[in-house]
Order: structure tokens, then C-alpha cells, then sequence
């Protein structure tokens, strides 16, 4: 099987560049149409994430494949990319390396955070697109089921998947839920609405959160987040008055001077009647006075500093688990090889063998035709001897291609016994 | 059914001291299904091996016109299983969760003590005592286990909470306890369940000390016992009313520190107890 890979992920690429080759769902395929007018006896999935656009292509027949040229051609074939820009921004891998990329996208090994889990999603997503787009693909079938393996063996194998990695999901998943044993009855402040407030109450939201508050100066900006996540809104001049009655606050606002100080907080936790308060304070500079959570027994407080250590024990953790992970892709894609080249090396050894005994059949019916009176005894001793003959002559090459299959030697895409003896013998 | 007869205390001790054992190796093995699995083989086990003497020598003291669960040693065993009970209970509630390393010794501690003490006195099988009697024992014994189940909780808050301030949690953190709010809860929920049968014993002990019977014996009102029952009662009655209605004491830390008062004062009431031969008929 011949398999090439062309594409551009946040490894060699800035998001500049991936946003403009980036493609949306409904115009992968547009793409995949587009490609198999131009290559029809091929196979094509086209993987297209924030942070990756991959095009996998993939062929029975040697030299078939479009070339890397061919496939940047391609892409850039919608306005705003120039074909010199965007190779110059690609990588290309072929044959096992092709495969083994596959599988470790896949297991998200090759994700910008490792052991994420979103990309298998996304790269089943991308397989059913491209089978939609094409009834018959055995080759995507066989190496997208494949990958989807690997991933799960990656997945179950190790402990990649494990412990979180982002702040905010290490702030609830880990820290909220050592204090919290349930969300949906907690009332949940945030303060600020950027992206760090939003990727959090993503996670407060998956955690069971429903009574969420979105506090921020400007005000429209927390109606329009609070809308997104089903929560209420609260002006920022009664800042005091929801600190009092959260169980949880969120600080990720952007100004300069803490918004908390210790002072204001000794009235807050008068108001509060010992309950306890949890604050993730993931602001820079930090939005709540330090010394809060070390004066007041019933205060968890929490800054981004905090929280890093935790992200980054959790991707040394990851890391660790980095060699079994890539252990596990090696052998599974030698398996993958070993598979196809048996899959392939039986089909050829039929062929082969369907066209000797054809030939001995056709030589043997001349010869009975050219011979008097051969009796029964004799004419079933001559067939065996043809028999015997075109399996001696047929044993050895057909042993060595047996052994060739088996083992995990050798390029598998190069030209191998396999190859030969379809040319020599001229079979299909 | 000789085979009940050689199962001895040492069977489940042993046990329970291997899930112990195995629950410590947790540090070096935090996720590790054969030590799981131990873990588990060895708590059921242990169990069942408890649960099999305690019936055995309760029947056979029955048999004999005796009450063996009334002795010391029964009564402590019997804590210990009902502790035990609690145990596994918290091990398919909060799998995750390190709760054997603080409740375990206690178990062992009363197996210990039962063992220490022996099973050569009986509480009087008096026929007019018995209904009296058996409240009282039994609310005594479900007061003590809930006490020991709120201190193991409370314990447990102060050292979570102090993880969690001093910042030492994390997610691969091999020694993982249920989360505050959890131990808060059911903290509070000891103390006050713990208040409602130590009451019922002292009620149920006052009844009975006024059921005179026929060798008169009864235990003087000023008596070190019935006083450390009452402070020990009275001490409950505060802690359950302060934490509910006091402000400053329905902070978590302080309601922890409330049931480790709780859990000392019953150690103490439970030694002098002891001590003064209470139940068994001989201390007056």
C-alpha cells in the first residue's frame, strides 16, 4: 500500500498560516469532491483541526498517488493561499511514516497538549466524511480503523490521558472537586469574561455548575458569556455582595491593582457566616490579596502560579509516559504492515498459483491429446507429476515471499520480493 | 462446623491489618490493580471471618444463659465489626479515597483492647434488665462507633484542609481523601447522630439503675460513671447545638475540632467505665 501524507500542524506552522488552510466541515467535501475528479483510483481523508490540516492519501498500485506537488496544488486552490507560501509551510510523510504519524495524531501524541483527547473525535469525524464522500475505500477503512486502535490502546495502555494539563481544568477538576463534592448547588462568581473565564466555565459547566454569576466591568461583554453558559449577570459595583454569597469565584479580569484587598474581605467574610470559599484567582497580576487565603480558615485561594506547578507535575507525568506510548504506535504500525503485506502476499500467491495451474492444465490436455491409448492408471500418473512438478517449481518462491511478509524488515513500501514476482510472472 | 471454632482473632486482625498495610503501600503504588485487589480479598475476608466469630461465640454464650456480646470484649468486637461494616461501605462510596489508613487503626485498636481485656465478665442477665439493658448497651455501642466515625472524618477534614491551604494536593497525589465538603457534612452528621444515641444510653442507664432487683444492685447517682456520662452528654448537646447555631463554630475547621473533643471525652468515659467494672456487675 502506497500512503502519503501532506499537511501543516502548529509544529511548523503559526496560526496565521493554519487559519488560512484550515478548512471548515462542509468544505472538506467540496475538497474531497474536487480531489477524486482529478484522482480516481485513489483514496483520500482530509483532517482539518485548529491546529492541523492533513490531507492522507492512499493507493493499492505503486506510483499512484498524487505527488506532494500535486496535493499543495490542491490545496491551494482557494483564494487567499499562494502555492509557494503554503510549501514552503508543509511537511510530507510516505509509506510507514505516513502510517505512523496517522497513528500518532491519532493517540495524540503529536497534539499541542499532549494526551488531549479531542483529536480522536476529530480524526473519526474526518474518517466518516471521507468514506461518505467515497462508498468503496478499503484502504481508509483498513487505516483509520487502525488508527482509531491505536489510540484507544494508547489511551487505556498508558496514563497519558490522565491528569489535566490546562489551568482551568486542573482549577475544577482537580482542586473544585477536592473541596466540592457536587456543583450544581454551588453559587459560582466569575470575574472577567476573556478566554480563560470561558474555558472555565466550559469546565464548570461540564462539572454540573448551574448557578453561575459573570461579573466585569464592561458589562456587555459578561451579558454576552453568561448567555453562553445559561448564567445570570451581576454589576460590577456589587462585587462585594456576590463575593459574600459564592461558594466559588473565578478571577481572571486584566487590571492592574488586586480587586480584593484583605481589608475589604474581613467585612465579606462576616457577611459569609463561615461558609466555605473557594477562589481560583487565575488573573496576572493576581486580582486577590495573597494574604486572604492564609488569614481565614474557611478561604481556599488559589493563584495561576499554583495552579502552573499542578499543570506542569501533570505534563512531566504525561511525559513519562511518552516512550510506552510511542512503543505501542512502532508496533502497531509493523503490525499494520505485516497485515497488508499478507493480505497482499496472499492475494499474489493465489494469482500466481491460479495461472501456473491454468498453464499446467492447458500442457497437459496437448500432451494427453498427442498420446494413444494412455490408460487410466498412467494418465492419473502423469497428472500427478504435473501436479508435482508446478508445485516444486512454485515451493521456493512462494516460501521466500511467506517470510518476507512475516517479518517486520525493510521498507514496506519499497519494491520487495512481492513486487518482483508480480512483474516477472506479469500478474495483475 | 469445627472449622468456626478455629477461626480465632487473630484471622481477622491479621486482615485488617494487611488492608491497612496495603492501604500505606498506596504511596509508592497509586495505581496498581493487584494491590486493588489484595485490598479488597483481605477486607472481605477479614469481615467475614469477624462477622462468622461474632455469631459463633454469641450463640454459644446464649447456649450457656450468658451474654457474651455484653461483655467488653464482645461489646468492642462488636464496635469493630460495625466499624469494619462502615469501612467497606466507604470503599465502594469513595473508592478513590485513602479513608482505611484512619479508620483501621481504630478497628485494630478496639480489637486490641478487647483482646486486652478479656471475656471472663458478663453483664448480669437480669430477665427484668434485659430490654433496658440491651438499649443501653446497644445505643452506647452505636454512640461510640458513630463518635469513632466522626473523629476518623474530622481527622481527616484537618488534614485535607491543610493540603489543600499549604497547596500540596494534586491530581497524581497518591493519598487522595473525599472532598471537604463531604467530610464537613458528614462530620456534622456524626456529631449529631453520635448525640442522639450516647442520649438514649444515658436514658436507657438511668432507667435501668431505677429498676431495682433482687441483689439491689444499683450505681450511685454521684458515681464517676453516671457524672462522665452526663459531662460527656452535655458536651454533645453543646457541640451539636454550637455547630448548628453558633456562627463562629459552623466553620469546618472548628466542627472537626468539636468531634475530636468528642472522640477524647468518650475515650476517657469509656476508660473509666472500664475501670470501675460498669455492667459487668462487680464494680459496685
Amino acid at each position: 500500500m502506497n500512503m502519503l501524507v501532506v499537511g501543516c500542524s502548529h509544529h511548523v506552522a503559526d496560526a496565521a498560516i493554519r487559519e488560512r488552510v484550515a478548512f471548515a466541515p462542509d468544505q472538506v467535501s467540496v475538497f474531497l469532491d474536487t480531489y477524486y475528479q482529478k484522482y480516481p483510483n485513489t483514496e483520500a481523508v482530509l483532517l482539518s483541526t485548529c491546529n492541523r490540516t492533513e490531507v492522507y492519501v492512499m493507493s493499492d498500485q505503486t506510483d499512484s498517488v498524487p505527488s506532494r506537488r500535486d496535493l499543495v496544488e490542491l490545496l491551494s486552490s482557494r483564494p487567499g493561499i499562494a502555492t509557494e507560501d503554503l510549501d514552503n509551510a508543509l511537511y510530507d510523510h510516505r509509506g510507514s511514516e505516513a502510517v505512523s504519524h496517522l497513528f500518532s495524531v491519532s493517540s495524540s501524541l503529536d497534539s499541542m497538549v499532549v494526551g488531549e483527547s479531542q483529536i480522536i473525535s476529530q480524526v473519526k469525524q474526518a474518517y466518516e466524511t471521507a468514506t461518505n464522500a467515497l462508498a468503496k475505500s478499503p484502504l481508509i477503512h483498513r487505516t483509520f480503523d487502525a488508527a482509531i486502535r491505536v489510540a484507544k490502546r494508547v489511551s487505556t495502555e498508558t496514563k497519558i490521558h490522565q491528569n489535566p494539563v490546562s489551568v482551568p481544568s486542573v482549577a475544577i477538576n482537580v482542586l473544585a472537586r477536592r473541596i466540592f463534592e457536587r456543583f450544581d448547588n454551588k453559587q459560582i462568581l466569575v470575574l472577567g469574561a476573556g478566554e480563560m473565564a470561558t474555558e472555565t466555565l466550559t469546565y464548570l459547566k461540564a462539572a454540573g455548575a448551574k448557578k453561575l454569576t459573570v461579573a466585569n466591568r464592561t458589562h456587555e461583554r459578561a451579558v454576552s458569556l453568561a448567555e453562553q453558559f445559561g448564567g445570570q449577570t451581576a454589576p460590577w459595583s456589587e462585587l462585594q455582595d456576590q463575593l459574600a454569597i459564592a461558594d466559588l469565584v473565578v478571577s481572571t479580569t486584566g487590571a492592574k491593582q488586586p480587586i480584593v484587598d484583605h481589608n475589604d474581605f474581613e467585612s465579606i467574610m462576616k457577611q459569609r457566616g463561615q461558609k466555605m470559599l473557594f477562589v481560583l484567582d487565575l488573573a496576572i497580576p493576581r486580582d486577590f490579596d495573597q494574604r486572604i487565603g492564609k488569614a481565614f480558615d474557611n478561604v481556599v485561594l488559589y493563584s495561576l502560579d499554583d495552579l502552573q506547578r499542578e499543570c506542569e507535575r501533570n505534563m512531566d507525568s504525561r511525559k513519562g509516559q511518552w516512550p510506552k506510548a510511542r512503543r505501542i504506535v512502532k508496533d502497531e504500525t509493523d503490525r499494520f504492515f505485516r497485515d497488508s503485506r499478507r493480505r497482499a502476499s496472499g492475494s499474489t500467491i493465489a494469482q500466481l498459483k491460479q495461472q501456473a495451474n491454468s498453464i499446467k492444465d492447458e500442457e497437459l490436455e496437448r500432451l494427453l491429446n498427442r498420446l494413444d491409448s494412455v490408460s487410466d492408471l498412467d494418465r492419473q500418473q502423469i497428472e500427478k507429476s504435473f501436479h508435482r512438478l508446478t508445485n516444486k517449481l512454485l515451493h521456493p518462491p512462494l516460501e521466500s515471499v511467506r517470510e518476507e511478509s512475516a517479518t517486520d524488515d525493510g521498507d514496506p513500501s519499497s519494491v520487495g520480493l512481492l513486487e518482483a514476482m508480480r512483474r516477472l510472472f506479469k500478474l495483475d | 462446623m469445627n472449622w468456626l471454632t478455629r477461626i480465632s482473632i487473630t484471622c481477622f486482625a491479621a486482615s485488617y491489618l494487611v488492608v491497612l498495610v496495603v492501604d500505606l503501600l498506596r504511596v509508592w503504588m497509586p495505581k496498581s490493580a493487584i494491590r486493588s485487589t489484595i485490598k479488597m480479598v483481605f477486607c472481605f475476608a477479614g469481615f467475614f471471618a469477624h462477622t462468622v466469630f461474632l455469631a459463633y461465640h454469641t450463640n454459644l454464650s446464649l447456649d450457656q444463659s450468658g451474654l457474651w456480646l455484653g461483655s467488653w470484649f464482645g461489646w468492642a468486637l462488636a464496635g469493630a465489626w460495625l466499624l469494619m461494616l462502615a469501612q467497606l461501605w466507604l470503599i465502594f462510596k469513595k473508592s478513590n479515597s485513602n479513608i482505611g489508613l484512619f479508620l483501621l487503626p481504630i478497628v485494630l485498636g478496639l480489637i486490641g483492647w478487647g483482646t486486652l481485656i478479656g471475656s471472663e465478665t458478663l453483664f448480669t442477665a437480669d430477665r427484668e434488665k434485659t430490654i433496658w439493658s440491651a438499649v443501653h448497651g446497644i445505643s452506647l455501642l452505636m454512640g461510640t462507633v458513630v463518635v469513632a466515625l466522626g473523629f476518623v472524618f474530622g481527622i481527616m477534614y484537618l488534614v485535607h484542609l491543610k493540603r489543600l491551604k499549604s497547596k500540596s494536593v494534586s491530581a497524581s497525589g497518591q493519598f487522595r481523601l473525599p472532598s471537604l465538603e463531604w467530610l464537613q457534612l458528614n462530620t456534622e452528621r456524626s456529631l449529631l447522630v453520635s448525640a442522639g444515641f450516647l442520649s438514649l444510653g444515658l436514658i436507657s442507664g438511668i432507667a435501668l439503675n431505677l429498676t431495682r432487683t433482687s441483689d439491689g444492685i444499683v450505681i450511685p447517682w454521684l458515681h464517676p460513671v453516671i457524672w462522665t456520662s452526663a459531662a460527656l452528654f452535655g458536651w454533645l448537646v453543646f457541640a451539636c447545638l454550637g455547630s448548628k447555631f453558633y456562627q463562629p463554630a459552623r466553620n469546618g475547621r472548628k466542627v472537626a475540632v468539636l468531634v475530636l473533643f468528642s472522640f477524647l471525652f468518650l475515650v476517657i468515659e469509656l476508660g473509666i467505665a472500664w475501670s470501675f467494672g460498669h455492667g459487668t456487675g462487680v464494680s459496685q
